[in-house]
């Protein structure tokens, strides 16, 4: 695969023929169907609670207020303290930032080492990696739990930051190795002939070509990061529990009414990091790979 | 205001990370939960009193049995123990004894004479080779009836007193165009209800031959095959929305007047409290039981991780034996629903059903272990499988359950 | 293809070494260790032989929960791969709105399965979702009760899925179409091949690396779909939407069975090692043929 014209190719058709209307309303029609489960979750947490009882899921309020979020951030109940979701946010965010960068950074030397290494060591270890990604990681909890403790980490941020580089190896490893080995052999040659050594090729070659993938690497290690639960609830210790311990302790509570708004609130709250990091890293996305654009 | 909470929160978490605590502090931290708004309101009884006897209680409350009991588990495996991990009364903690992970709270057994003032089968539950555990904190009545007065009036039904006049009336619900019996579809309460039956029909014996002595012979034979039926009847009178409901949805049914019955346990009369119903009045509350009184009895039990800080043993050993003062055990009573496991104490406090289940539970015969006293979780977790199958498939016959049954309860576990 | 001195790629790979053994080989050795003991809760060393693993074949829950996940795995798979390449080939056709389209698309792959889960939940309960909304429209015999209706509820799951990750899909694939030369469009028009043709024919084939790695992804998280399930239906009704890595959950947590959670790890294991193995070899024996699955 060539890594030819990145944008768009040609002029935007300016007619208005019925192809490109029924293109644009398949699109929206998709688009709404898309939308849906974000329109109820909204319009539930912007209803009261005698309005939601009534189950008219997609009607919109009939006088929408934001007292379910601000229960949600500051107030919700998650067992003694009242103090909301809110208390695990910084947690999470401590959590995120540098387990996003040290997996992604791991994933990727080791996909790129992966793509030109022929040996069967390196096939082995590829195998290994892939085979491990199709494991429930529930079963890992137990040994690792037991490492921890001898080496020292448990209950600690590192300690979370180290699972989440060992369950985020396999897919980073695979997305980088697979993406690096789509690279025109022509390139390296070119740089080898220049007297470049691994790193080098690494840092000035395979990192700018890579823009594309790390947008698609951080979309992936945000998104399990941030949702993670259980490891954080195993791993991180009573000081850094994430947002999301909070999150089940408002939503999973069996006793007393149901809160929906609020639950409603909690989840898009919970949410945000994630749903940020994919509305910029759209406009990223196309820009990293016009930047990563090689003119063949 | 908010002002002066992140300081305070902020020079409370820098205490923790300095580790500096005070010399002689009593902190017990205390994993559990108990997440909801009546069920915070009732272990905030035990933090008082444990921070009014001279302790500080630091809460660790974690939403979901499963998910509080795998995190203390974890935690006390990987050295970083709470002070004190909550489980049902049961089997839960098996493991952690046989690990040599829990410190046995023999002194404080001795101290307020359990075996005087707890049911038996309650002692029993927290003991291990001849030492105690674990200290038990209250007792949940596992099959109790719930019916709206409302809705039973409207349909011109009776509340019925035992399982015979149970199917009229929820026929004439059903003719009556209300929900006769309001059901939340999860595998657990499919479990529950089937004790339910079980114990209300075939009584105290076959309830403990079935999950204590695991017999095959009884499973095998006409009465529990009669309880098999009797389960798969019920299935007509739950609505088409039952599946994957949450229990206290369905009791919402209930409350609204828009279904008649619920069978659950006494946790739900918090539902109703909130609701403004007071129990007598506008809703009632029954045991069903052919052979006699039979209560089934379950609850919850706070356990103690081996600790090295002397410290933090006398908090503790504090904790123990705060959770068992008449004034802890009344107090938190009333905020739960439960009943105290004291057996020597003061009911009148308590609401009507309570009342109820106290004197019920003064005769031993009526006494009735729930099934985590009686199995491990995994054979618990094989039958709820079986149960759940058995009630949402309409293929399967009795005699497919009964043999299902007899196969599970033969495994080793 | 040579690298010089092999030094620096040892140094680069030894982190995903020391974790493939450590945490890898050894969690998962310890984890086939378990699957021959009697362990309850907490692990023990009391070695039962095969004894979990009959147990585990006349299983019930094990069996539905096996057949459930090739049903939903398939149907999961093929629709998200349509679904998300026809996306991205209608977006790539310079539309109008292009960016928020594509966010869209991709936002729900932001949501946690557990939000996905109860999203979906609601919008397809009987009692006040899709079939109560058709119902209130007028449409009186409107039926969409395949949430509570145990023969159809698997394809619940897989509505949900693909909603969820269609937009990861699409984002691969838009890359892709993106990286076609212009020259093959442009030849293409010149010779007058209708469009179908040439996304079937042409596009696709080009397309195999994304195609690929897509179908890596959705395979990784379909044997470790757990969440999904708890979220919308907890398995039921009855057993009918178990699935293995929810099987091995609950009985690693809950029901303090590690022996037989074991058994059914190594199981799920030994397929996959059974798939993955004989496909990198094939790859790896290929010659000159770099690119993997």
């Amino acid at each position: 695969m060539s890594a030819g014209n990145i944008v768009p190719r040609g002029r935007r058709p300016k007619r208005l023929t019925p192809e490109r209307v029924g293109l644009h309303a398949f699109l929206i029609i998709c688009a709404l169907f898309f939308l849906t489960p974000l329109y109820v979750m909204l319009v539930t947490s912007l209803k009261g609670m005698p309005e939601i009882r009534q189950g008219h899921l997609l009607a919109l309020p009939s006088a929408p207020g934001l007292a379910a979020w601000g229960k949600a951030w500051f107030a919700a109940c998650t067992g003694l303290s009242c103090n909301g979701i809110r208390v695990g946010f910084v947690n999470s965010l401590r959590i995120l930032i540098p387990s996003v960068i040290v997996s992604i950074a791991i994933g990727a030397v080791t996909g790129y080492a992966l793509s030109f290494w022929r040996s069967r060591g390196a096939v082995l270890l590829f195998g290994i990696l892939i085979a491990v990604a199709f494991i429930p990681y529930q079963v890992f909890i137990y040994p690792l739990v037991r490492i921890f403790s001898h080496l020292g980490i448990n209950n600690s941020v590192p300690g979370i930051v180290v699972i989440h580089t060992i369950f985020g190896l396999p897919t980073m490893t695979l997305i980088f190795r697979n993406h690096f080995a789509g690279l025109p052999e022509e390139l390296f040659k070119a740089a080898r002939v220049d007297g470049a050594g691994f790193w080098r090729i690494f840092g000035a070659i395979m990192l700018p070509m890579a823009l594309p993938i790390i947008v698609v690497a951080v979309i992936l290690q945000v998104t399990g990061i941030w949702n993670d639960f259980i490891f954080g609830l195993v791993f991180a210790g009573r000081e850094n529990l994430p947002m999301t311990v909070q999150l089940n302790n408002i939503v999973n509570s069996t006793q007393g009414e149901r809160e929906y708004n609020v639950e409603m609130a909690a989840t898009l709250l919970t949410a945000t990091v994630p749903l940020v990091v994919y509305f910029v890293s759209g406009r990223w996305f196309v820009r990293g790979i016009a930047a990563g654009a090689v003119k063949g | 205001m908010l002002q002066r909470q992140l300081v305070a929160s902020a020079f409370a978490a820098l205490l923790t990370l300095a580790g500096h605590a005070k010399a002689d502090e009593l902190r017990a931290e205390v994993i559990h939960w108990w997440t909801s708004g009546g069920e915070s309101a009732a272990v905030k009884v035990f933090a008082d009193q444990f921070n009014a006897a001279g302790g500080i209680w630091v809460d660790t409350a974690i939403a979901g049995g499963a998910n509080a009991r795998t995190a203390a588990i974890n935690r006390t495996v990987g050295g970083s123990p709470p002070s004190a991990m909550q489980f049902n009364t049961g089997k839960q903690f098996d493991d952690l004894v046989e690990n040599d992970l829990l410190t046995n709270v023999d002194a404080q057994e001795a101290a307020q004479s359990w075996k005087a003032i707890l049911p038996a089968a309650f002692v029993q539950a927290v003991t291990r080779d001849g030492h105690a555990y674990a200290v038990p904190v209250n007792i949940h009545g596992q099959n109790w009836l719930f019916y709206s007065n409302d809705a039973l009036a409207r349909a011109g039904v009776q509340p019925p007193a035992n399982w015979d006049e149970l199917f009229p009336a929820l026929d004439k619900l059903k003719a009556a165009g209300l929900i006769p019996l309001a059901f939340g579809g999860q595998k657990n309460w499919e479990r529950n209800l089937f004790n339910n039956v079980m114990v209300g029909r075939g009584g105290r014996d076959m309830f403990i031959a079935v999950w204590g002595k695991r017999d095959v012979a009884t499973v095998k034979g006409p009465e529990f095959r009669k309880v098999a039926e009797s389960y798969k009847r019920l299935r007509d009178y739950v609505d088409p929305g039952s599946p994957g409901r949450n229990w206290n949805d369905a009791t919402s049914l209930v409350i609204q007047g828009k279904a008649g019955m619920q069978f659950m346990g006494d946790w739900a009369k918090g539902e109703f409290t909130a609701a403004g119903l007071t129990p007598g009045k506008d809703y009632g509350c029954t045991v069903l039981s052919d052979h006699g009184m039979a209560y089934v009895m379950g609850g919850d039990v706070f356990a103690f991780p081996r600790l090295k800080d002397a410290n933090q043993i006398k908090a503790q050993q504090l904790l123990a034996r705060v959770l068992l003062e008449p004034a802890t055990q009344i107090a938190f009573a009333q905020k739960k629903g439960s009943i105290p496991v004291r057996l020597d104490l003061d009911t009148s406090s308590l609401d009507v059903c309570a009342r109820k289940a106290a004197g019920w539970i003064a005769d031993p015969n009526a006494q009735v272990p729930a099934n985590e006293m009686l199995s491990p979780p995994a054979l618990t977790g094989a039958m709820e499988d079986i149960i759940s199958q058995y009630w949402n498939d309409p293929a399967m016959t009795p005699d497919a359950f009964v043999s299902r049954v007899a196969s599970t309860l033969s495994q080793q576990f | 293809m040579r690298i010089g001195s092999r030094l620096p790629a040892h140094l680069a790979l030894a982190p995903a070494v020391l974790i493939a053994l450590v945490a890898y080989c050894g969690a998962m050795g310890w984890t086939i260790w378990m699957s021959f003991t009697n362990s309850r809760m907490l692990p023990s060393s009391v070695f039962v032989g095969l004894r979990q693993y009959s147990s585990l074949i006349a299983n019930e829950r094990w069996q539905v929960s096996v057949s459930n996940i090739a049903i939903f795995g398939c149907l999961f798979i093929i629709a998200t791969l349509v679904v998300g390449f026809v996306l991205a080939a209608l977006i790539d056709q310079r539309v109008r709105g292009e960016n928020l389209l594509r966010s869209v698309f991709l936002y729900p792959f932001s949501m946690s399965f557990i939000v996905t889960g109860l999203a979906w939940r609601w919008m397809l309960d009987p009692t006040f979702g899709i079939e109560k909304v058709g119902r209130d429209l007028g449409l009186s015999a409107f039926h969409f009760d395949w949430l509570v209706r145990p023969e159809r509820v698997i394809y619940t799951l897989v509505i949900a899925a693909v909603w969820h990750a269609s937009g990861l899909v699409m984002a691969i694939m838009l890359a892709g179409l993106r990286g076609v030369d212009p020259e093959i469009w442009k030849a293409t028009r010149v010779d007058g091949i209708p469009s179908w043709r040439v996304y079937a024919f042409i596009i696709v084939p080009l397309l195999r690396g994304s195609f690929a790695t897509a179908v890596v992804l959705l395979a990784t998280s379909v044997m470790r779909l757990y969440d999904l399930s708890v979220a919308m239906t907890n398995g039921g009704p009855g057993i009918a939407s178990e699935v293995p890595a929810k099987f091995v959950m609950d009985h690693l947590f809950d029901r303090g069975n590690v022996g037989l959670a074991a058994a059914a790890a190594t199981t799920m294991l030994i397929t996959v090692v059974a798939v993955v193995a004989p496909l990198l070899y094939w790859q790896h024996s290929r010659p000159g043929a770099r690119q993997i699955a």
